[in-house]
């Protein structure tokens, strides 16, 4: 069996088809994200301040994780259209095996949000000229962005064992997802120690320290502390952050498996 | 259980699926054949489905066992599933895919090389008559998705093919291109289990049927054994003009053995007599032989209703199949 025909692959290189053919997702996935960054970009303008940076440069890295959040929604919908539409039932009368669905999903969902995250960068980086301490510094947000998106998808799954139809798991997600967005201040500042609660907020809170206000990678992780919601510093350092994140991917993941492999055997 | 000794390949054993109160599945025992072409024949909601989706491991019984193939649909899942095709009721095709990768999908889940499987889906979506089709899955008739959903379940050559309502919603020409294709599988000696409400379907394709009712069985064998068994007469319904016709033939088969009833209707100028007969289509040519010999040209109008698994069903139930 070559690479190519391995099952995991052949669902994740299915699913990707199934995306790029729905103009629905990417309207989520890849333009809405690109309105919202270019439209927060006039709102929060481009005057700097003493060291150099603009408003929106600090707001950025919070839309990227908002970019990346969509995964839930992504995520939602695809496992519910698979259970509603009774195509996981046929799965299940072949030799597939669940594992190699989640693991498909899974490699096609990181695919996507790669996809994501990298147009996401070209409209910051490339095109509006936003401001990143260095390839090193980006290629780690990058990373803790993906980590973040796939916590994203482990929460999607989740949703979509709980919901009856594939409307349910797109309103129950989209209410989620928004819901964090704004409680983790990823769209604008939010003081309040809920943000702690959140993923996204602690994959931003990486991503902003690291590449806009960052010393280099080993000074940021084990050394600076992670800025809270109310601009002082708390007793985490990055890689503490990191943690977290790692965490709540993890946990996020298996409990999506877990719930949707319960609500989906009878 | 083993199906080297003898030739049943499923053996169902006392299977029963509840769902809270409703008895979905009641308590049913069957044992079908290799190579043979069994209907489970029975209205909708009369547990048809359920029983599929235990056999095909989807659904886990409330209590009972099922083996097919010789493995057990509680442990064997893995091995069950190396084997069977399953098409089921509800279309359930990728609808922005394309027919041949909805197809080619189906055949890398079962880990046919990707040269083979193409090869393979070539040929059977020309049999079903949507090869060349280059748009997505959505964009296809009910009928030709129909045909997709069948053509996905053969793509990899299962010993055992389920087939739940494989014909619902296809026009006839589709519905006889389906048929022909299922007795052209019976020759390749697959066992074929097919779900389905249609009489005329089961009584044309099967060389068993099982009627089921609120989740049991309540009748099996062969479509004539059960006709014979629980069916009505056949009933040719003869009008003339003149009564004096009607007479003639009355006395002319009036002592036949196979005809069970003669009766008369007289309405204006229409005279009808209502033979009911047993046996099949041979005794109605001998009752047409016989009884009209020189006086057919005076038959106003003939109507015949031949005994069906309808009848059956009736007769076992008090209720209609579509009822």
């Amino acid at each position: 069996m070559t690479f190519l025909e391995n099952k995991a692959i052949q669902i994740s290189i299915k699913n990707l088809k199934d995306k790029l053919r729905h103009w629905q997702y990417m309207f989520f996935s890849l333009l809405l994200p690109i309105m919202f960054t270019i439209m927060f970009y006039f709102m929060l303008g481009n005057e700097e301040d003493p060291t150099g940076r603009t408003n929106f440069d600090y707001g950025f890295p919070g839309m990227i994780m908002y970019a990346t959040g969509i995964g839930t929604m992504n995520a939602a919908i695809s496992f519910a259209n698979e259970k509603s539409s009774g195509m996981l039932d046929r799965l299940d009368t072949m030799p597939t095996g669940r594992k190699n669905v989640f693991l498909g999903t899974l490699i096609s969902e990181s695919f996507f949000l790669m996809l994501q995250i990298i147009i996401i960068f070209i409209v910051g980086y490339v095109i509006l000229g936003l401001y990143f301490e260095g390839p090193l510094e980006l290629f780690f947000g990058f990373l803790v962005a993906l980590l973040f998106g796939i916590s994203a998808v482990g929460l999607g799954i989740m949703i979509a064992s709980v919901s009856k139809n594939v409307e349910i798991a797109n309103a129950f997600s989209l209410i989620i997802f928004m819901l964090l967005a704004f409680l983790s201040g990823s769209l604008m500042p939010f003081e309040s120690i809920i943000v702690y609660f959140t993923p996204p907020y602690w994959a931003k809170q990486i991503f902003l320290q690291l590449t806009v206000l960052g010393h280099g990678i080993n000074d940021s992780l084990f050394s600076s502390s992670l800025i809270g919601a109310g601009a002082e510093t708390i007793p985490i350092t990055l890689l503490g952050g990191l943690l977290i994140v790692i965490t709540y991917t993890i946990a996020f993941t298996l409990l999506g498996i877990l719930v949707f492999q319960k609500k989906t055997k009878f | 259980m083993s199906t080297n000794n003898n030739s049943v390949i499923i053996e169902i054993k006392d299977l029963k699926k509840h769902f809270k109160e409703v008895k979905a599945v009641d308590g049913i025992s069957l044992k079908i054949k290799k190579g043979e072409l069994f209907s489970i024949l029975g209205p909708n909601g009369a547990g048809k489905t359920t029983l599929a989706r235990m056999l095909t491991t989807i659904l886990t019984p409330t209590s009972g066992d099922a083996y097919v193939n010789g493995h057990s649909i509680l442990t064997g899942k893995k091995e069950i599933v190396k084997k069977i095709g399953v098409c089921p009721q509800e279309i359930t095709i990728y609808d922005v895919l394309r027919a041949e990768e909805n197809v080619e999908f189906v055949a890398s889940m079962h880990g046919m090389a990707h040269k083979k499987a193409k090869g393979k889906t070539k040929e059977l979506l020309e049999d079903f008559g949507i090869a060349g089709r280059k748009d997505w899955a959505k964009n296809f008739s009910g009928g030709m998705q129909r045909r997709l959903n069948l053509a996905m379940a053969l793509i990899f050559d299962p010993e055992i093919l389920f087939l739940d309502e494989p014909t619902a919603g296809l026009d006839p020409q589709a519905r006889r291109l389906v048929w022909d294709y299922i007795r052209d599988l019976k020759e390749k000696n697959i066992t074929i289990i097919l779900m389905t409400h249609d009489m005329v379907e089961a009584d044309s394709l099967s060389d068993r049927v099982a009627i089921i009712d609120q989740g049991k069985i309540i009748a099996q064998g062969t479509p004539p054994e059960l006709k014979e068994k629980y069916g009505s007469d056949n009933v040719l319904e003869v009008s003339f003009v003149e009564k004096s016709e009607l007479d003639l033939v009355k006395m002319n088969i009036e002592k036949i053995p196979f005809i069970v009833n003669l009766s008369e209707i007289h309405r204006k100028e229409r005279n009808t007599l209502l033979i009911a007969f047993q046996g099949g289509l041979k005794n109605l040519v001998k009752i047409l032989q016989q009884g009209f010999i020189g006086n057919i040209d005076e038959v106003e109008n003939m109507k015949f209703r031949q005994n069906s698994l309808e009848d059956v069903f009736l007769n076992l139930t008090g209720r209609r199949l579509r009822d």
